[in-house]
């Protein structure tokens, strides 16, 4: 037995709750708003505290500079970014269109002379395929725009320096709610200055990479995300657009014999100082260091010498090490292919704080309703459960495991992803497999030598592996 | 000579255990021994990951404290000179030394999460620096509002001399950071900001003068310190000491150490100053609470409730007279009326029987009945009145319900013998209709008839006595006896009419005054008892009023001699005051402390 698809119910249940509020404008707007969000991309939020590197993700992730866009006086602004074929910028609630300049790397917002009006939310459209399926919003920093991160983004990518006690407790407050606390399925956590792990050391992405792993096996940091991974976000960017000039710059460098240069990689002052031995100007030195950072330099210069001589190799060779491809790999796994239930979720929350706000009779059992919703949601358990499979707070045997988290859509939610075979199997073969699968782990679901937490997990897959076969039916 | 610090702080002792403050007193104590000792103890904070680990390595050129990946110091760690490298771990049960190569394990966790017993680690090492006197102690993030640990924590601002607040170069102070810094300076003469990783952050020089700006706007008169470990350390294993000097260590350096020169003369008064104004503030707050504390309320208080219950008392007194007057005012004219219309009715009874019947026939019958029914109308009456009085005296006693006292009178009213007042009803005079009187009568009325038809017939021819006149005679002598009989009949009946209405007369009299006595008695019996009553509750409320005033005047006299010695107390912490305010200010003149070269 199988029910209804999770966004059919939602359709549903917000259809009933129009019916029941139609009297009251706020309530109604909001979940107008919800059920046309439907049709529209996923909406991922980048949040985090001051200074923590939101503006670098965004660019890293779009692949040109196009944050931040600075209010005059320091005016908090949501920037909302999203696919589309001629870039322009609107400014709302005004809903006034802004002069954008496009330059080599990406483009600038003249929100300078934008005056009359306050502006909360700009609005830009820039042509880029890594926009296609999401719409990336730019925040201002936590615990202020908590509320309107909570009430606009259907996911989260909480950024924070090292996971510190305060970050924890901001990304509890994002999961407030009971829809929320019932599937915290919604945010990833990314460790936005890895560059920065242990001083800028040469191995600092792969240290700040083993904190995040360990991170995620803390149960703490485990309850509140689906994932913790870790991003050089400057090493990122810069290998998403960088310049013929750079390059050319960084091989010079990398060309200077070693002795000579290492003492001058000391410090950011030493680097950009007027005794530098390599023949490159100090102002492209200074470029360099926006553009890479002191760590970044070192690694492309690593880079150049180890065999990344050509700017698309070194370029390729900075987005792989930065952590930008596992963030941008879990972003799609966690979010783009679950976009449904993401929605689902955000438009059940929604619901939630409309019904607690405006309590009345028959509120109740559109709350209830939403409770058995919410508890046959499977894709949220799938989610919760491939959370906790990743960070080891559940495990069985190996062989076991890696078969668990590919059936409940690690490697993708399509049926031949989840079964593990070639997409062009044919459908007997995959009913084979799928009934094989799902008598298997019956019998681990009730194997009395594993423990209650492994159990329940299992009864997961086997729900996943029933799910399978009603498709295929 | 012993320094005037010294003087004053051993001054706020003595205060302290005048005012029977034994926690001030331990901490002064502490505070002294710390003072005392001329090592500086230097105090790192700051937030976590910001490299206060690492400065304190840096510091001394060896890595003593551990550093690292996710690696988060979890317990403090004080580091001081020793001339051979030791470690131990002090946990609450008592200290442990172990080796040197393990205690880094115990010093930090991996995930921030305090798994250990232990509450500090202390750490040896032969330095020269530390041999010239410092103490440097490594502390676990400040996480957040929470400040760092109070009390006697070896971790805690109130025993450090001086704090090295560490915040890193890629971005600005926080407003938690700030907050910490405000909080370390009300109770720290000497802060210094550390800017770390001045290595890695391309902007160091903005962010410090940014840094400067926010201190000054805070009003933080803490000298900023740019430094880069990264760069110490490299220096350390090259021995290059251009690179020594960009680390801007030496600078760190030189402050310590001039603070340390200074401790005696600059650090410990400020540091004395600022524990005795703390301590004064601390005393002088429950004493200047109780001095505008509002005059005691509880005596006053009890002394007008007193004076209410008094006056309340007054006023029931009357009330409760009033409602006995007026209810047997009310009693004995119901009373009164009652026996009035009962008697009536029986009046109205005996006229409408002796409109029919014949007293003579019926009249020992009647008797029987007239007395049956004014016993019952006594009794009804007596017995209504009975139930009256009980009435008022509850109505009476309602008064006195405020007082809980069960003041209801026992009195009792017997039935008295109420047929002493009907008496016995004598039978009037009445003449009877006898025999002869009837002849008499007769013959007195057949005489007129006899002679009426008799001359009527002798016109006829007839005799004079013929039997038409001898009928019409007899006829006549029969009306005038039945004629005779109904009047004496009538007679007889008024007669006894009146002889009833003078008896009912004659009982209401009686009954009246009866009952008029007895409604008096009751009266007077309850008026005894409740003025009793009254006068009872007054003596209490007198005695307590009493009492009431006199604690109020006692109350009053120790609360002045009380607010004396306050004032005297008042009098002396603010001599100690100023001069511990003289040994706050004094330094600040010639700019002993200021930033060296």
């Amino acid at each position: 037995m199988r029910d209804a698809p999770l966004s059919e119910s939602v359709w549903t249940l917000l259809n009933d709750a129009l019916e029941l509020y139609r009297d009251s404008r706020p309530a109604t707007d909001r979940l107008r708003h919800h059920m046309s969000r439907f049709g529209e991309p996923l909406r991922i939020a980048v949040a985090g505290p001051w200074q923590s590197g939101k503006s670098t993700l965004v660019n890293a992730l779009v692949g040109d500079e196009v944050a931040p866009i600075e209010a005059p006086g320091g005016q908090a602004v949501f920037a909302w970014y999203q696919d589309g074929t001629e870039p322009h910028a609107m400014a709302y609630p005004a809903g006034a269109e802004l002069p954008v300049t496009r330059s080599a790397q990406g483009l600038r917002v003249d929100i300078g002379r934008w005056d009359p009006a306050p502006v909360n939310d700009v609005v830009v459209t820039w042509p880029t395929r890594a926009l296609r399926h999401a719409t990336v919003i730019d925040t201002p920093p936590v615990p202020s725009a908590c509320d309107k991160i909570l009430r606009d983004a259907d996911a989260v990518l909480y950024l924070t320096r090292d996971g510190r006690g305060t970050d924890l407790h901001v990304l509890e407050w994002l999961q407030d709610g009971m829809v929320a606390k019932a599937a915290p399925v919604n945010a990833l956590m990314v460790l936005s200055r890895a560059d920065e792990t242990g001083g800028g050391r040469i191995d600092a992405l792969l240290a700040a990479r083993q904190v995040a792993r360990r991170h995620q096996r803390d149960p703490r940091i485990g309850g509140l995300c689906l994932g913790v991974v870790a991003v050089g976000g400057l090493v990122a960017l810069a290998g998403r657009v960088l310049t013929d000039t750079d390059f050319a710059a960084l091989a010079t460098l990398a060309g200077a014999p070693r002795t000579d240069v290492e003492s001058y990689l000391l410090s950011t002052d030493r680097f950009t100082g007027a005794e530098f031995p390599a023949p490159v100007g100090v102002e492209a030195r200074r470029a360099l260091l926006d553009r890479l950072g002191i760590f970044g330099v070192r690694l492309a210069m690593t880079l150049i010498r180890t065999g990344s001589d050509t700017r698309a190799k070194l370029a390729a060779e900075l987005v792989r090490r930065s952590g930008l491809t596992e963030l941008r790999e879990a972003v799609s796994r966690c979010f783009i292919e679950r976009r449904d239930a993401l929605r689902a979720r955000s438009a059940l929350a929604a619901l939630e704080s409309v019904v607690v706000a405006e309590p009345r009779s028959g509120s109740d059992a559109l709350l209830a309703e939403l409770e058995r919703v919410l508890a046959g949601a499977h894709d949220f358990r799938e989610l919760r459960l491939l959370a906790s499979l990743q960070g080891q707070r559940v495990a069985f045997e190996k062989d076991l495991t890696v078969e668990a988290r590919r059936l409940i859509g690690e490697n993708g939610t399509g049926l031949a992803a989840r079964l593990g075979v070639d997409q062009r199997a044919t459908a007997s073969e995959l009913w084979r497999l799928s009934s094989a699968a799902l008598g298997r782990w019956q019998e681990h679901s009730e194997d009395p030598l594993l423990d209650s937490d492994q159990r329940r997990a299992a009864a997961v897959v086997v729900r996943t592996c029933e799910g399978l076969l009603y498709s295929l039916s | 000579m012993t320094p005037t610090w010294l003087n004053v702080l051993d001054e706020t002792a003595r205060v302290c255990a005048a005012h029977g403050r034994t926690d001030l007193i331990q901490w002064v104590k502490q505070k002294r021994a710390q003072l005392v000792d001329p090592k500086l103890r230097v105090l790192v904070v700051g937030e976590p990951k910001q490299g206060k680990s690492q400065l304190v390595n840096a510091l001394i050129n060896a890595p003593v404290c551990p550093v690292g990946d996710g690696l988060t110091t979890a317990i403090p760690t004080v580091v001081r000179h020793a001339d051979e490298p030791t470690a131990t771990i002090v946990e609450e049960s008592g200290a442990a030394p172990v080796p040197i190569d393990d205690v880094a394990a115990r010093i930090s966790t991996a995930v921030s999460r305090r798994t250990d017993s232990a509450e500090y680690a202390e750490i040896g090492v032969p330095r020269g620096l530390l041999a010239a006197g410092l103490v440097l102690i490594d502390t676990p993030g400040a996480d957040g509002d929470n400040l760092p640990a109070a009390g006697s924590s070896v971790a805690a601002p109130a025993r450090a001399d001086v704090v090295i607040m560490v915040t890193d170069a890629t971005r600005e102070l926080s407003v938690t950071e700030v907050n910490l810094l405000l909080h370390v300076v009300r109770s720290h003469p000497k802060v210094v900001v550390a800017l770390t990783k001045t290595d890695i952050a391309p902007h160091w020089r903005l962010v410090a003068e940014r840094n400067r700006q926010h201190l000054a706007s805070a009003g933080i008169a803490a000298p900023l310190v740019p430094v880069s470990a990264t760069l110490r350390l490299a220096a350390a294993r090259t021995n290059d000491k251009a690179i020594n000097a960009e680390s801007g260590f030496p600078d760190l350096v030189a402050r310590l150490k001039q603070y340390l020169a200074a401790k005696n003369d600059v650090l410990a008064p400020t540091a004395v100053g600022v524990l005795t104004a703390t301590v004064i503030e601390q005393l002088a707050a429950p004493l200047r609470a109780e001095l505008s504390a509002k005059d005691s309320e509880e005596p006053m208080a009890r002394l007008y409730e007193a004076q209410r219950t008094l006056d309340e008392l007054r006023r029931c007194s009357t009330r409760w007279q009033n409602t006995l007057n007026d209810e047997m005012t009310d009693l004995m004219s119901d009373i009164e009326y009652d026996l009035r219309e009962r008697t009536r009715q029986i009046m109205r009874k005996v006229d409408d029987a002796f409109d029919a019947a014949d007293p003579l026939r019926t009249w020992e019958d009647y008797q029987a009945w007239l007395e049956k029914s004014l016993t019952e109308v006594a009794e009804s009456n007596f017995a209504w009145l009975l139930q009256r009085c009980d009435w008022i005296s509850g109505r009476v006693a309602d008064h006195f319900v405020r007082y809980e006292a069960d003041v209801v009178p026992e009195w009792q009213v017997n039935m008295p013998d109420l047929t002493r007042h009907i008496g016995t009803i004598d039978q009037p005079n009445i003449e009877r209709f006898t025999a002869a009187q009837k002849v008499f009568t007769g013959l007195r009325g057949s005489y007129g008839g006899l002679l009426m038809f008799g001359l009527a017939t002798t016109l006829a021819g007839m005799p004079l006595i013929n039997p038409i006149s001898l009928g019409a005679g007899a006829l006549f002598g029969g009306k005038t006896i039945r004629d005779e009989g109904k009047s004496l009949l009538r007679r007889r009946q008024a007669l006894a009419k009146n002889a009833t209405q003078r008896h009912i007369d004659d009982f209401f009299l009686r009954l009246n005054k009866e009952c008029k006595d007895t409604a008096r008695w009751v009266q007077r019996i309850l008026r005894d008892h409740y003025t009793s009553v009254t006068e009872q509750l007054h003596d209490a409320i007198v005695h307590s009023l009493r009492n009431a005033k006199q604690a109020a005047d006692a109350d009053a006299a120790e609360r002045n001699k009380r607010q004396m010695e306050i004032q005297q107390q008042m009098r002396r912490l603010a001599t100690l005051y100023e001069q511990a305010q003289a040994l706050t200010v004094r330094p600040e003149g010639p700019a002993v402390l200021e930033p060296v070269a």
